[in-house]
């Protein structure tokens, strides 16, 4: 879709600076968002007929996509050239930075421009509270983590970089001085989590967080740790109630109870890379004549990325202040959490800022991606489980959770709280008490990767509640079948989910399953020769949302009839594009062949306000701030969490739903000649589509395009846009969308923010006339929105060599409606491969040994290869929705969390021995098999 | 400094002076623009950077970009992604890419494409058995890593290509 | 590229008995020197000193260099710690790969510096008669002798092969990263013409 003239579309940070896109440029090269917005008119789309992603003819022809494909050159209105930076980073963080050895770059080598901690001063940046710590390490300090960075290169010629770069990797360039140990800071987060069942389920819990609140510990004087005893003086009244309720539950598991079995569990995982094939790349272009600053970024969080840079550059003082930043957010080549609120934007800004009038590229090499990149958290794991003998039931559950945030804060402390409250999986456990604490270290940052915490938390449960079945021998799915939490049933934080709980039937696919069924047969078959064979199992559930999502949509359909899409969701491979355009095919008949994604800016006309922290925030507040139509409590979310199907797609559907009501429906009533007096006028949710017509019992058929011509010929509806919010829960407002001409027509829906456009004209704000947002009190929820998936494998050991080989696995996962079953399937295999790597080839050793020392590639780290996986021997079964009208839920966590404790489950059976950490590599199998 | 010429696509390209210590990787994506070809690990260990070589033998094999300067591939033939479609009509192999779902962020597909496509024209020249197929078609993509697929996709897009058209590319039973 | 650094050990002149000759390895400073076969001198009896010199050639032969292109296996090893060369490769039918993955494909004519690649137009697995991975020096000195697993090749011819060939010299100037071969090729070879010269004799483990 090409738009007729230039819209510039701002909104004005508390900065001062505006933000804004725009959004045409020169007819004859096309443009960024030409090139972004698929499959677009000119070509086939496949997502037409279901065969293939909207952006899948781009991705095979090798299209400009990617923030690492552009250079200048390709964005209409920058200057030709491309100047190169390079992002320097300490290697050491144990010893006081110096400064670099800038004496081998010399000639024609030279850098034009270093940045280093010194300019910033002088610019006046700032550094976002999200990324607090030195955006450079000053000289004359120790930096805070490996991989600090310490300094910006700035090279006006290619060749000038790419020498330069060979010319400083080889160590010793950044300098260090007297050794002054690891600098120690607070750690980033600590919380309890504890809850007391009443005596019966229907019973109000006596104690839990949804009831108190969320607690943490205090402090001791400046002690690094927290104190999890319930002392008074430092910890505060409500964290005393919390852990005195916790220290009960552990007397009673600690009591000896002939009748309870108690295990004590340790379990300890290690850091791990997302390891996207695109390392994270951008383009800035400082255009200092007209103060702008445009940038090519790709990002899960392009608005908080948006946010940052003004924020960083809002103070800045003259010339590196930019008057208006444009971002332009493209897809990217992988993400799983590692592209989600990185630091990376806020250096390809300043390599702009500081080279004005040139724009600068600033690419990480795979060294430098695992130098610098976001980490999967490791986590040290005690997990205490007590099981009623006679019964069978988990009476009690208490665990304990140290994890390594590494240098930066970034999502640690969120990390804990979601792994902390998803500890207990499916299971309903009346005592439950769970402590975390993320820490502060020098090795790299971690933050929000696939699973976010959840995995780690899972592989411990699954694997002692398969050690606590064994011991009481019962049938490890009996067992679970026991202590699953039933619909309706409280989860650890008190709260139910809203959502379809489905652990029955996906219990008995894996009991009725040939691979659980033939165990023993192949068990057998392996005591007798050189392999061992092993059958395990895990069955777990993973929140999708994060108690603080947005949806922003724009639809539009054209005379023809054809749909274009706008959504501020992103793009790393999940095909939230596709998504898009299926839901809301269902709503308007017809696949959009203009899809345009990581769109922050596109919603103007909404006018939207916000104020505050959504997740933070009173009632009170929430209801003063909610008087003013355009407020909401947040305007863009990151694509995280598993939100894309349920949050990415919701904004748009809505839109669409909208231009059907109030656009499509009275046309088609016009070509039916129904008047809008007849009571089928009011049945437009018993309307259907099919093959691109609209159907309704005993009206003759009318295609889409014949509709649309109808739409604009009596200047209907068609487009609209919506700002939806969910806290555990869509905000519902009522907008009044008749108008004045139509005084009775209002419309109630899941959004909070609606825009209309007629005919050809021009979108007009509806204000609504009431709303109701989630209440603040949501959050003291840990999540109402659960997809499950569980997975069985049988695995096949050498013994003599301890290489492992999975001979069969199954995978079965309920996700409400598929919007795109072909990429939920992929989403379930690419899942199941990463399960695979971290139970068994990924690793990377903490501080000095690890990727902060800037040496690491892949071939030293090592992910799934086709040959490591059983391509032939995988299904996948997805469970069709509970009802044709669930909506979707968010899979793209969950598939690869049963994958880890089913392969150690597995690997038990077939060796006897249970392992305690992660990976468990070929020679640990060998020698458990000797 | 050496004078390159290469024949890209059917194009020819050069003579242009490069660094010797240029890569092709950076000699394709920096100088040409033909970004179609990523840079994934610099170490070939991911071949998201993989070409196809057209050997003067009528063979032809897939090669990494970014660990070989552009000069070792002076006066010889190449293709890359963006020469498959031809006239705007992709190939069969493109088509069961895309209608296979066969990817997800995409970022890896210029290579798995170009390492198919050596497959395909190398199986007409020497079919192999149907039972030989599944481990022929593994052999020929285990080079090539993907975190977002779990490979499996991939792995039946090429196969059904090849099934599609048996005659072509299997020995006869 | 690592500048190399060549010692030149100074042996005392006291006899140095064969059971000394173990600590005598292990007390070195450097792991990285190759003494010359000079300072065997000392050694006396011929026997002794021709295993002496083939135990400190045995320096080479087991160094990663050399041992990771002479695998137990079909497929190479790289690094320090000897791990499964990455990405996986085999052999092949004739030692330089696979079908769709041929050693020179990567490994060009001369180490490649900006990609960190080694390599030598001769680019190849050692055939599985010449592995050497896991095998004691004993085993590894008849097997070099034996004209049916050296490539049918004369004890004389060793000489060459280990001091002048230079895929073998590759070992000591390997690229960054990676640790050169112990001494020089020169050392090496004039140990492989002393112990050749001295009766190559084997050690007895």
């Amino acid at each position: 879709m090409r738009p007729s003239r230039r819209e510039f579309v701002k909104w004005v940070t508390a900065s001062g600076i505006a933000l804004s896109l725009s959004r045409l440029e020169a007819a004859e090269e096309p443009g960024f968002w030409a090139r972004q917005t698929l499959p677009g008119r000119q070509g086939w789309n496949p997502a037409a007929t279901g065969v293939g992603r909207i952006d899948g003819v781009a991705k095979v022809t090798g299209a400009k996509l990617y923030a690492s494909d552009y250079r200048a050159a390709d964005l209409p209105g920058w200057p030709a050239k491309t100047a190169h930076a390079i992002l320097v980073r300490a290697p050491d963080a144990t010893h006081v930075y110096t400064g670099m050895d800038l004496a081998r770059l010399t000639g024609a080598l030279k850098p034009t421009v270093v940045v280093t901690a010194a300019d910033l001063v002088r610019a006046g940046t700032r550094v976002p509270e999200f990324y607090a710590g030195d955006l450079f390490c000053p000289v004359g300090r120790t930096p805070i983590y490996l991989g600090q960075p310490v300094a910006l290169l700035l090279f006006e010629e290619f060749d000038a970089y790419d020498q330069a770069r060979l010319k400083i990797r080889d160590g010793g360039f950044v300098r260090f001085a007297e050794e002054t140990g690891a600098v120690v800071m607070p750690d980033f987060g600590a919380f309890r989590f504890t809850r007391v069942a009443g005596p019966t389920p229907e019973a109000p819990d006596v104690y839990s967080p949804v009831l108190a609140g969320w607690v943490s510990p205090g402090k001791f004087q400046n002690a690094e740790r927290p104190i999890w005893t319930p002392l008074a003086i430092e910890t505060g009244a409500a964290y005393a109630k919390a852990a005195t309720y916790g220290g009960q539950i552990r007397t009673e598991l600690a009591a000896d109870n002939p009748n309870l079995l108690m295990l004590d569990r340790e379990f300890e995982t290690q850091s791990v890379d997302p390891m996207f094939l695109e390392p994270e790349t951008g383009l800035a272009w400082f255009d200092s004549r007209r103060e702008v600053l445009e940038l090519v970024l790709g990002s899960q969080s392009p608005y908080e990325a948006a946010e940052a840079l003004a924020y960083m550059l809002g103070q800045a003082r003259s010339p590196f202040k930019p008057a208006a930043i444009k971002n332009l957010f493209a897809y990217m080549g992988g993400g799983f959490g590692g592209r989600d609120h990185t630091p990376f934007p806020l250096y390809v800004a300043l390599a702009g800022i500081f080279l004005p009038g040139r724009p600068v590229r600033l690419a990480q090499d795979r060294y430098q991606q695992f130098q610098g990149g976001i980490k999967r958290h490791a986590f040290k794991m005690r997990t205490r489980i007590g099981v009623d003998r006679t019964t069978g039931k988990i009476s009690g559950f208490a665990a304990d959770h140290v994890l390594d945030g590494g240098g930066l804060a970034n999502f640690s402390s969120s990390v804990a709280t979601v792994a902390a409250v998803a500890a207990i999986g499916i299971y309903d456990i009346p005592k439950v008490d769970v402590t975390t604490v993320a820490l502060h270290s020098r090795g790299v940052t971690a933050g929000s990767m696939r699973c976010y915490g959840t995995l780690q938390t899972i592989t411990a449960l699954e694997t002692i509640i398969d050690e606590a079945a064994a011991a009481l021998r019962l049938d490890p799915i009996e067992f679970r079948r026991r202590n699953a939490l039933k619909t309706g049933g409280k989860t650890m934080t008190g709260n139910t989910y809203l959502d379809s709980v489905r652990t029955p039937e996906i219990l008995d696919k894996l009991e009725r399953h040939p691979i659980w069924q033939q165990r023993a047969v192949h068990k057998a078959r392996g005591q007798q020769g050189g392999i061992a064979v092993g059958t395990g199992l895990a069955c777990t559930n993973k929140n999708y949302g994060t108690g603080a999502d947005c949806s922003l949509g724009r639809v539009e359909i054209d005379p023809q009839g054809r749909i274009a899409i706008h959504g501020d969701h992103t793009d790393m491979g999940n095909g939230i594009g596709t998504a898009l355009a299926n839901r809301v095919a269902a709503h308007l008949g017809g696949v959009a062949d203009a899809v345009t994604v990581h769109d922050i800016e596109s919603y103007a006309p909404l006018a939207l306000v916000t104020s505050g922290n959504p997740y933070t925030m009173n009632q009170a507040t929430q209801d003063a701030a909610g008087k003013n139509p355009r407020w909401v409590p947040e305007i863009s979310s990151a694509t995280a969490a598993s939100n894309g199907a349920h949050v990415g797609t919701h904004a748009a559907a809505e839109a669409a739903r909208v231009i059907f009501r109030f656009g499509l429906w009275p046309a088609a009533l016009d070509l039916w000649g129904i008047a809008p007096t007849h009571p089928t006028a009011r049945q437009w949710e018993a309307a259907r589509w099919q093959d691109g017509q609209l159907v309704m019992p005993g009206l003759a058929p009318l295609p889409l395009s014949r509709i649309a011509a109808k739409v604009y010929a009596r200047n209907g509806v068609t487009g609209a846009m919506a700002h939806a919010f969910s806290r555990w829960g869509w905000s519902r407002a009522t907008f009044p969308v008749g108008g004045q001409t139509n005084a009775g027509q209002s419309w109630t829906a899941d959004i909070d923010a609606l825009a209309v456009r007629k005919g050809g004209g021009k979108y007009a704000r509806i204000d609504r006339s009431n709303v109701k947002f989630p209440p603040t009190d949501n959050n003291r929820i840990g999540t109402v929105y659960s997809a499950m998936c569980a997975t069985l494998m049988r695995v096949e050991i050498v013994r003599a060599s301890g290489a492992l080989r999975i001979a069969k696995a199954y995978s079965v996962l309920e996700c409400g409606k598929a919007l795109v079953p072909d990429i939920v399937l992929g989403q379930a295999q690419g899942g199941f491969a990463m399960g695979v790597g971290y139970t068994l080839l990924e690793h990377l050793p903490p501080y000095e040994g690890g990727p902060g020392n800037g040496e690491w590639n892949l071939g030293r780290y090592v992910v799934a290869r086709g040959s490591d996986l059983p391509l032939h021997d995988l299904e996948i079964e997805i469970l069709p929705p509970v009802r044709p009208d669930e909506p979707p839920k968010g899979i793209a966590e969950v598939v690869v969390k049963p994958v880890v404790p089913a392969l150690l489950n597995a690997i038990f059976d077939a060796t006897g021995r249970r392992f305690q950490s992660l990976p468990v590599t070929q020679d640990m199998l060998k020698g458990a098999l000797a | 400094m050496t004078a390159l010429t290469i024949t890209i696509n059917g194009r020819v390209v050069g003579p242009v002076d490069v660094r010797d210590e240029l890569t092709m990787n950076d000699f394709l994506r920096e100088h040409l623009g033909m970004t179609g070809t990523k840079f994934g690990c610099g170490a070939a260990q991911c071949l998201s950077c993989a070409i196809i070589v057209d050997n003067p033998d009528g063979t032809s094999h897939t090669s990494p970009t970014c660990v070989v300067s552009a000069v070792s591939f002076n006066g010889q033939k190449v293709r890359t992604v963006e020469g498959h479609a031809k006239n705007g009509e992709l190939s069969a192999l493109q088509k069961a890419f895309v209608d296979h779902f066969a990817f997800q962020c995409g970022y890896c597909t210029a290579g798995f494409l170009n390492e198919g496509q050596v497959l395909l024209e190398r199986l007409a020249k020497t079919p192999v058995a149907r039972t030989d197929l599944e481990k022929v078609v593994a052999e020929a993509l285990d080079g090539h890593l993907c975190r977002c697929t779990g490979y499996i996709k991939y792995h039946e897009a090429v196969r059904d290509v090849i099934l599609a058209d048996a005659p072509r590319y299997l020995a006869k039973a | 590229m690592k500048s190399e650094t060549r010692f030149q050990l100074l042996v005392p002149a006291a006899a140095l008995t064969l059971s000394l000759l173990a600590g005598y390895a292990a007390s070195q400073p450097a792991s990285n020197t190759l003494a010359l076969p000079e300072s065997f001198a000392s050694v006396s009896d011929t026997g002794a000193r021709s295993v002496a010199m083939f135990t400190e050639l045995g320096k080479v032969l087991t160094h990663p260099r050399c041992v990771n292109c002479h695998p137990a296996g079909d497929s190479p090893r790289q690094g320090e710690v000897g791990h499964l060369h990455q990405p996986p490769v085999t052999r092949g039918v004739d030692g330089h790969g696979s079908v769709t993955m041929r050693c020179p494909i990567c490994h060009q004519k001369a180490n490649f510096e900006p990609g960190r690649v080694p390599g030598h137009p001769e680019w190849h697995l050692a055939p599985r008669s010449m592995a050497w991975e896991g095998k004691t020096l004993r085993e590894i000195c008849e097997q070099i002798k034996d004209p049916a697993r050296n490539g049918n090749r004369k004890v004389e011819e060793l000489i060459h092969h280990i001091g002048e060939d230079t895929l073998v010299g590759w070992a000591w100037a390997p690229g960054f990263g990676r640790q050169p071969a112990p001494g020089t090729q020169k050392i090496a070879g004039a140990l492989v013409a002393a112990w050749v010269e001295t009766g190559a004799a084997c050690p007895a483990k």
